[in-house]
């Protein structure tokens, strides 16, 4: 391996920011000369194709680092690292807009996460909690929060810090989180009245989705049969007595009163910072209040309306009655994190997200293996399914006469980060309020069939077991990426490619009139005269190597026929764009 | 990995031996239909066409039509506001919203008769106000179910056999499986299999039926029978074939390259080549192979309708005004864009559309608030009498050969949390159309439980009434009645409507004569 020089700065940044990684960062430099670690990557190209799974699309730095410290050491930083956070700078933009007097909205939230993704060191946190996000949903398209701009940005950041830590911890605190509270009801849930009941979609949705399931799993995802049949996790009954303890859960800064009489308690008040906004919620249960005060609004019973009732959940587990608020949702927490269906089932979503539609039954046990001998930790459990063989060996390519399932179609918003790490996108400068511009003013969710935290429902962009009609139902094989793509997705993602190749190069005359990042085509330009090595350099960065020699043909003749006289730029945007295109980079294997 | 299937290159294989039979396979792979061939004489007759409305998330239907009485006791509409917990009173509802739509000054407007039911004790009803409410000088739901063109199906939901409460305590066998769960019960109404877990949808299966007539009538290439605007859905896919999916913005061109054809000597004819080229193989990858589908099969349609729709072409467009900023309205106004385009170019006699609307999942804001019910349905009813007035005579005429009807999740508790209701099981759904014979009720399935729905909350009154403490209704209908009844309208037989519904013979009706 020919270790360039050009790395010691760059490890020796790392070993000054990470004083707990500097033992390991020191030996391999000076111990030994330049060590090769035992797993580093064998090849660029297979750094690239680590980095397409792991990261929102390899670029230089990268590379460079993985291949210098392998594998297991790159992903041990990225856990180290702090996350990047959005809330602060979207907060001071928004500010800065409002004393502007101009429109705030979701723009500043996605301006901030496209330029994270692309840029944020954290790459793996990142992606991890993007990952996150597709599970735990929350979405811009709800009427309730849609204008919640900072707390939504805020609840982004929840994702990035939990995303290494303890499952239990995240699901606590995205059932505390008032973003998540207003999107499925839990916020301001109240206790039973005479004539209500409490709202039951946070109780459904929190077992049906960010934990358990529908129905009883094996550790390897299958279903669990008793003589034949699946078995419900839950009924009715059990959402209905669920739904009562997600009660009385109201903005941390709702005012509870002072006195004996708690004068000025209003449980319907708060929200007076963004703080406030984005604290976890408080509950108003019998740690503040008495029962018999008007403002206990948890439901410290049980089913039938009297003082003295247990709550049956999940599993059939007792929430005893009579307890604080706090108390009832922690027992929730700990009943639903305990669950043995919650190893398979999140580890096979997350699989899914990063490396492979189909995982194998054996793949899913060993990392829900990992999930329960962690006692939930995400960060373990993400490793262990980065460097499982099954997501490092991938089976041969195959010829035509071999099925070939494996991987996953790549997320158009993928395909678009990818692309702009591969050619060291240069964001624009911030304009007078602080914000740097990355969308160029692009629909997402209407253009490309997804949009960060732009979820039509709580169900996600598509659902884990989406079959694709055709060979994928034909098969029994999953394929929950396509379930976005149609010809109008389609040729509106391509549509907007175009946009982020051909109107946004360093450059480029005129600038376009929405700021957005502008791609750097020097490393293809620089070979305009040997389209083969033009066509080397796509290859690389946009496929870690694995560029058919049909489709080399094809890009190859398309620079030196049909772009012929065309400009260097053209040449170069053109390849970039058409890849874009291609068969071979829509899928990831 | 070691999946015993069917491999890409035989499932290739097949499609290449439908299209060397004269069918387009690529574009519409017709398995089941290998054998019947492309019939050359069709069996149906003139144009017809469905036009399947999903209210994504659980419409609330019960507050769509209330139960009224006029003979001074006024008993059943006690009952209903007493179930959805009172009245709708921001300002009195103290302990949590009641829901339930109060008599207000417009009852007149919204009063209506059901021509099924004889009796003026139990006869009446009035429709949610947003129903009165047409876009600008457009004729209302209200007048339309006067006026023959609307009709109701009451109490329909998932059911693989007709139940009462005693069935469906009895036995876990005796329900559909997930009840409750947005995605399971929508795809069981999708389906049109309320037993099971199907990946194909009855839009889907009818589509290839009517094919299989001969209801495809241009050469290649062909468009598909079912067409979505609202992305993919389980009800339009078949066991052979996928739905045309297109959005309600016209058909742009892709940039850079030809569209179709190219100018000569132009930058965008090299990139077009290398696209041609690349789509022109073959991946052994799935992930590469599917998109490489998809994509061509957006690039032959764009060729054939692109040139004929916005922003190319306005010829085929109504001349009948939409509603703006309705999501719904937009997707109606292209369906009856493709209607008209369709029957001049001949492209199909039978055609299967899928539009939705979303927002409907109101746990909160029930009744005011952004995004509430009364907007959600004032959307619906103006996106509804938009689309009817623009198939009328004057423009697209086709009010006689086309059929909108809804579909939700299910209905939802009667009873309020507060200030929304939960998820429920049966509910109401609309059917409408010139073919319709609206005015009426439709609430008898055969089975017993039948007529409009005694909603006292479960647990009181006596008999009990078929519902649960929160006023989740055992429906009367099932889904497999209600689809079938719409399948058979559109030419599949009723002996191929117990194939595509297989809980279908379950139940004594199998078309309910709504359409």
């Amino acid at each position: 391996m020919n270790t360039s020089s050009k790395i010691i700065p760059a490890l020796l940044l790392v070993a000054l920011a990470a004083p707990t990684a500097l033992a390991s960062v020191h030996d391999h430099i000076y111990a030994n000369g330049f060590d090769i670690p035992a797993d580093a990557p064998a090849s660029k190209a297979e750094a690239s194709r680590f980095l397409t799974q792991a990261t929102f699309g390899p670029n230089q730095t990268d590379i460079t680092r993985l291949m210098a410290v392998g594998y297991n050491e790159w992903i041990e930083e990225q856990l180290g690292m702090r996350a990047t956070l959005g809330e602060p700078t979207v907060e001071a933009v928004v500010n800065a807009r409002i004393a502007g007097a101009q429109n705030t909205g979701q723009t500043q939230r996605l301006n901030r996460w496209f330029w994270q993704a692309t840029y944020a060191p954290d790459q793996l946190r990142q992606r991890m909690a993007y990952a996150l996000s597709q599970i735990f949903v929350v979405s811009d398209q709800s009427s309730m929060i849609n204008g919640d701009v900072v707390p939504m940005t805020a609840y982004g950041d929840l994702l990035a810090t939990d995303a290494f830590g303890i499952y239990r911890t995240l699901l606590s605190d995205v059932t505390y989180n008032p973003t998540m509270g207003k999107y499925l009801n839990a916020f301001r849930n109240l206790k039973p009245s005479a004539t209500t009941s409490p709202d039951e979609n946070y109780a459904r949705e929190v077992m049906q989705l960010f934990s358990v399931g529908l129905i009883k799993l094996n550790k390897d995802h299958s279903p669990l049969l008793v003589g034949g049949l699946t078995v419900p996790t839950y009924d009715q009954n059990v959402i209905t007595h669920t739904a009562k303890v997600f009660t009385g859960l109201t903005y941390s800064d709702a005012p509870i009163g002072t006195g004996a009489n708690f004068s000025g308690a209003n449980f319907y008040g708060g929200s007076l910072t963004f703080a406030g906004q984005y604290n976890p919620m408080q509950c108003w249960g019998t740690e503040l209040f008495p029962y018999s005060n008007g403002n206990m609004r948890h439901d410290i019973t049980g089913d039938d309306g009297t003082l003295h009732t247990d709550k049956t959940v999940l599993g059939g587990a007792i929430i005893p009655s009579g307890q604080d608020c706090d108390l009832d949702l922690g027992d929730e927490m700990d009943i639903i994190a305990a669950h043995p269906n919650i190893a398979p089932f999140i580890s096979s979503q997350l699989i899914q997200r990063f490396v492979t539609s189909n995982p194998s039954p054996a793949y899913i046990q060993r990392v829900a293996t990992v999930f329960d001998n962690s006692t939930g930790d995400l960060g373990d459990v993400l490793k262990a399914i980065l460097t499982d063989s099954e997501a490092r060996n991938p089976p041969a390519a195959g010829t035509l006469s071999e099925t070939d399932s494996y991987g996953k179609l790549r997320e158009p918003i993928l395909r678009l980060t990818a692309m702009w790490r591969a050619f060291n996108a240069v964001a624009p400068a911030a304009d007078i309020y602080g914000e740097i511009g990355m969308t160029g003013n692009t629909g997402f969710l209407t253009a490309y069939g997804q949009g960060p935290l732009e979820s039509p429902t709580v169900f996600n962009f598509y659902t884990p077991d989406y079959q694709q009609p055709g060979v994928f139902s034909t098969n029994n094989l999953n394929s929950p990426e396509l379930q976005i793509l149609n010809e109008s997705t389609l040729y509106s993602s391509i549509n907007s490619y175009y946009n982020f190749t051909a109107n946004s190069y360093v450059g480029i005359s005129p600038l376009p009139t929405t700021p957005r990042p502008m791609i750097d085509l020097t490393t293809l330009t620089a070979n305009v005269g040997t389209p083969a090595l033009m066509v080397a350099t796509i290859n690389a960065n946009m496929l870690y190597g694995t560029m058919s020699s049909s489709m080399q043909s094809a890009l190859s003749n398309m620079i030196q026929f049909g772009l012929n006289g065309a400009t260097a730029n053209e040449k170069a945007w053109s390849l970039i764009y058409v890849t874009m295109l291609s068969p071979e980079y829509a899928a990831q294997r | 990995m070691s999946h015993t299937r069917n491999s890409r290159r035989d499932f290739l294989n097949k499609l290449s031996l439908l299209a060397a039979s004269g069918g387009a396979a690529a574009l519409m792979p017709q398995l089941r239909m290998m054998n019947t061939a492309l019939a050359s004489t069709s069996s149906l007759t003139g144009y017809k066409a469905l036009v399947c409305v999903y209210l994504n998330g659980g419409n609330d239907s019960w507050n769509m039509l209330v139960p009224f009485d006029s003979n001074g006791s006024n008993l059943r509409f006690d009952i209903y506001a007493a179930a959805r917990s009172g009245v709708y009173d921001p300002a009195a509802n103290s302990g949590g919203l009641g829901l339930a739509l109060p008599t207000g000054s417009n009852i007149a407007l919204q009063k209506v008769i059901d021509g099924n039911d004889a009796s003026s004790a139990t006869n009446q009803y009035f429709l949610h106000p947003s129903f009165t409410t047409p876009y600008l000088t457009q004729t209302p739901l209200s007048t339309l179910y006067t006026q023959g063109h609307l009709a109701f199906a009451v109490n329909v939901g998932t059911l693989t056999k007709p139940i009462v409460m005693t069935d469906y305590n009895s036995s876990a066998a005796n329900r559909p499986p997930q009840l409750f769960s947005h995605s399971d019960q929508t795809s069981q109404w999708h389906q049109g299999n309320t037993s099971a877990s199907s990946a194909v949808g009855w839009g889907g299966l009818c589509a290839e039926n009517l094919q299989a007539q001969g209801a495809n009538l241009t050469t290649d290439p062909k468009l598909a029978l079912a067409i979505s605007l609202a992305g993919a859905n389980r009800f339009e896919v078949g066991s052979g074939s996928v739905p045309y999916q297109m959005s309600s913005n016209g058909l742009t061109s892709l940039s850079g390259v030809c569209n179709p054809t190219c100018t000569v000597g132009a930058t965008s004819s090299g990139r077009d080549a290398a696209l041609n080229s690349m789509l022109g193989e073959t991946y052994a990858n799935d992930f590469a192979g599917e998109y490489n589908a998809v994509l061509q099969r957006g690039r032959n349609l764009y060729n054939l309708i692109g040139p004929n729709l916005p922003p190319a072409s306005n010829t085929y467009v109504p001349a009948t005004a939409f509603p703006p900023n309705n999501s719904l309205a937009s997707q109606l106004k292209t369906v009856a864009t493709m209607i008209k385009l369709s029957k001049a170019k001949g492209y199909a006699t039978r055609q299967i559309y899928f539009v939705q609307l979303g927002g409907f999942d109101l746990h909160s804001g029930l009744m005011s608030g952004g995004g509430n019910h009364a907007s959600l349905l004032t959307q619906v009813g103006q996106a509804l009498g938009a689309f009817w007035t623009s198939l009328g005579p004057t423009d697209v005429n086709a009010q006689n050969e086309v059929t909108a009807f809804t579909v939700s999740d299910f209905a939802r508790t009667l009873q309020s949390n507060g200030s929304g209701s939960d998820h429920g099981w049966g509910g109401l759904q609309m059917v409408l159309g010139g073919a319709v014979n609206g005015g009426k009720l439709y609430a008898n399935g055969g089975g017993p439980i039948s007529g409009f729905p005694n909603q006292s909350l479960g647990g009181s009154g006596s008999p009990a009434p078929n519902n649960f403490s929160r006023g989740q209704m055992i429906p009367g209908i099932g889904v497999e009645q209600y689809a079938a009844t719409l399948a058979q309208w559109m030419g599949v037989s009723a002996t191929d409507c117990n194939t595509i519904f297989p809980n279908l013979h379950n139940f004594t009706s199998k078309n309910l004569g709504f359409v």
